[in-house]
């Protein structure tokens, strides 16, 4: 591993906060083979799918992505060599296999998208690596295991699988295992079916490794990764009369390190931390979240932008994050009353909510992430946008993820949106966003200042550069 | 004026968004649909309250009185079980002082003015099926035996929204039990097809649910035209296949 580089957040002092592009010097174009900082695979090849979701596994050396078409495709961290210290470990594609399929609910006529809505990584126990994957009502647990030998000399059939004629046989042999080339297989270990009605919109592994939780619109559902036909309802806020009906559960996360505590948010904007000691149904929180409403910022869409979109325990497991559709804010587990801290990611949209609305975009739902140390914490945007928030310094960064601005090496610029007045040079106005080229997809690497940007069919990886 | 226009056009927006969610692949979305229909009703909220502006500036007084006595009417028939529910009417009487033009789409219920009740004592219809439009309401509690069933239905589901929410209303809102009964109108309109349409979206889903294709052909029916009417029209249209979606979902 490279000693020199930095294991705390991006900023320090007065230098900007950069992001480096690492890349191989000589321009690749479409390659498959992971360019840190360059377009690891266009998707755009394969009928346009869309990214749908991103997911380091706990140590970070695979990253694994799902689209729209149901696949998933998990990359691996290079090793890196002595031969070439300036590469720092690219990912390269690992395997690729088909988790999802569509389907069709005979009973209620409905098809089933085969997206992935969510991939959560298992903590590693052996040499294989298991991941559960799920679409709007299946999660599946695959696992995804490597095999370089095979058995060679078997008795009964010859070389190619022929059966071999008894008479012809003389003598007895043992098989023996000899090396081949490396083959990653993906086989489905688990199906966990019929457990929702509603569609499902996260997963999270508990801390305890034995058990896991899937949350629809209404319900989330305990599972225990060895039993596939049963699973425990934990939360129910179904009201008795649809009619009643005024929230939705959006997301929902098992504590870090605790394994009977889980959060849940809902489209009103508000968290819910529940304690399984207390009671088998949590329908009563032990913590509630919410911030009163600004009535100065009311307007026809207020509920719709204080819908949470993502919510995210710190590894510290003392923080929580939540996304709604303008701001980030970040949480203390001991302050219910308000967040500890509130970032605006993209402000200027507020005077345009009604055509966000008519263009859809105001239901987008951003995904929002923490660096291995806590300290910084990254959202996306429009225009193929992301940001970063220094929780330390109380600095920000808007980068851009594009083809045209990441050539091999180079160092990410930062951006800036003009929101009136005179336009800067390099500034872009907010009537030129491209409302088309959004960001919903970012992940961190657990331990090193690598992240995964999403950007519609594009996947990019930056890492921090090193002087 | 703006806001009538800004809030017409919201609708009509939200509709549509409703209408192409039942095409889309994947099923019906509930969350998102739950959203746009918080907007739709919220522009509802201020498509009325701004309709009615006119009507109601020198009815706030009238209002009271007709309240004390429709506050009257009701605890003669409402049985003893159900006297709590009185209780809050009043609560929700003394807020008719209350001013202030704040949207506040979080409300359960639909607060709408009830001042038109006078322009609709000339309604004369004694079901409360055919009566117009949500500030009909008035009208309906005329009728305390007719809509003393009707209500009741709607009241229990309304309740807690009522309870909960005492303090945001910010129009009258004793209709806020009342208004419910808009949700069983009829036919005969004299606003426009959206406003009508509006009425169905009466609280959260019920006004879907709750409506059947007897009304919805009669009131495909309108004088207004454009953008907005022929999407309410298309809805209309295929309000039952949509109801069916609903209860299946």
């Amino acid at each position: 591993m490279n000693g020199q580089k930095k294991s705390v957040a991006l900023s320090s002092g007065t230098k900007p906060l950069s992001l480096g592009v690492w890349g191989e010097e000589s321009p690749c174009g479409d390659a498959e083979t992971a360019v840190g900082g360059n377009v690891v695979e266009d998707l755009g090849d394969h009928l346009g799918e869309l990214y749908s979701i991103l997911s380091f596994n706990s140590t970070g050396e695979l990253l694994a992505t799902g689209d729209k078409g149901g696949r998933v495709v998990v990359f691996q961290r290079e090793q890196e060599s002595k031969n070439q210290p300036q590469r720092r470990g690219e990912y390269n594609v690992y395997s690729t296999f088909q988790s999802h399929e569509p389907e069709f609910d005979y009973l209620k006529s409905l098809e089933i998208e085969e997206k992935i809505n969510k991939i959560r990584w298992l903590p590693q126990q052996n040499a294989a690596y298991f991941l559960l994957s799920t679409n709007d009502k299946t999660v599946k647990l695959w696992k995804i295991s490597e095999r370089d030998k095979r058995p060679e000399g078997y008795n009964l059939k010859d070389e190619d699988g022929r059966i071999r004629d008894p008479a012809t046989i003389t003598s007895l042999r043992v098989p023996v295992l000899r090396p081949m080339d490396l083959m990653v297989e993906a086989t489905p270990r688990r199906v966990f079916s019929n457990g929702h009605t509603y569609h499902i919109n996260s997963i999270s592994v508990n801390s305890d490794c034995e058990t896991y939780m899937s949350t629809d619109d209404l319900r989330i559902n305990l599972w225990h990764l060895e039993i596939t036909n049963r699973s425990f309802n934990i939360v129910d806020i179904k009201p008795a009369n649809m009619e009643e009906l005024t929230e939705v559960i959006t997301a929902a996360e098992f504590h870090p390190h605790q394994c009977n505590t889980f959060v849940y948010s809902s489209s009103k904007g508000s968290i819910r931390l529940c304690d399984m000691r207390a009671s088998a149904l949590c329908d009563n929180h032990s913590k509630f979240f919410e911030e009163p409403e600004d009535p100065s910022n009311r307007s026809f869409f207020s509920e719709i932008i204080s819908s949470i979109s993502d919510v995210k325990f710190s590894h510290s497991g003392r923080y929580l994050m939540t996304r709604d559709y303008l701001t980030v804010k970040v949480w203390d587990l001991n302050m219910e009353s308000k967040p500890l801290e509130t970032y605006q990611v993209h402000d200027y949209l507020r005077s345009k909510l009604c055509s966000l609305y008519e263009n859809d975009c105001i239901f987008d739902k951003f995904e929002c992430v923490w660096n291995g140390s806590d300290s910084v914490i990254m959202t996306g945007s429009y225009n193929n946008f992301f940001r970063m928030f220094d929780r330390n310094t109380k600095r920000d960064v808007t980068l851009e993820a594009s083809r045209e601005n990441s050539k091999p090496r180079a160092v990410l610029k930062p951006r800036k949106v003009c929101v009136g007045g005179k336009r800067r040079k390099d500034e872009i106005s907010v009537d030129s966003l491209d409302f088309s080229k959004k960001i919903l997809h970012t992940t961190w690497h657990p331990s090193e200042n690598i992240i995964a940007v999403a950007a519609t069919n594009n996947l990019y990886i930056f890492q921090d550069k090193v002087n | 004026m703006e806001y009538k226009v800004e809030a017409h056009r919201i609708m009509s927006i939200s509709l549509g968004k409703i209408y192409n969610s039942r095409v889309q692949r994947g099923g019906i979305k509930l969350h998102k649909n739950l959203l746009v229909s918080l907007v739709l009703r919220s522009a509802r909220q201020v498509y009325l309250s701004d309709y009615y502006a006119g009507v109601c500036l020198n009815a706030q007084h009238i209002e009271a009185k007709e309240w004390e006595l429709m506050d009257a009417d009701r605890e003669k028939l409402i049985p003893a079980s159900e006297r709590h529910v009185g209780a809050e009417d009043g609560r929700a009487s003394r807020l008719q002082e209350k001013d202030g033009d704040s949207l506040d789409p979080s409300d359960v219920a639909v607060t709408s003015p009830v001042s038109p009740a006078i322009s609709e004592t000339q309604c004369g219809s004694s079901d409360c099926e055919t009566d117009a439009d949500a500030a009909v309401t008035e009208g309906d509690s005329r009728q305390p035996p007719k809509d003393h069933a009707c209500s009741h239905r709607k009241r229990s589901a309304e309740e807690t929204g009522v309870s909960e929410t005492p303090v945001k209303r910010t129009k009258v809102t004793p209709n806020a039990i009342v208004a419910n009964n808009e949700i069983e109108e009829g036919e005969e309109m004299d606003t426009s097809n959206v406003s009508n349409l509006i009425t169905i979206f009466g609280s959260g889903f019920s006004g879907l649910l709750s409506k059947d294709s007897a009304k919805s052909e009669s009131e495909t029916d309108d004088s207004d035209s454009g953008s907005g009417q022929i999407c309410c029209e298309q809805m209309l249209k295929n309000l039952n296949p949509w109801t069916t979606a609903i209860v299946a979902f």
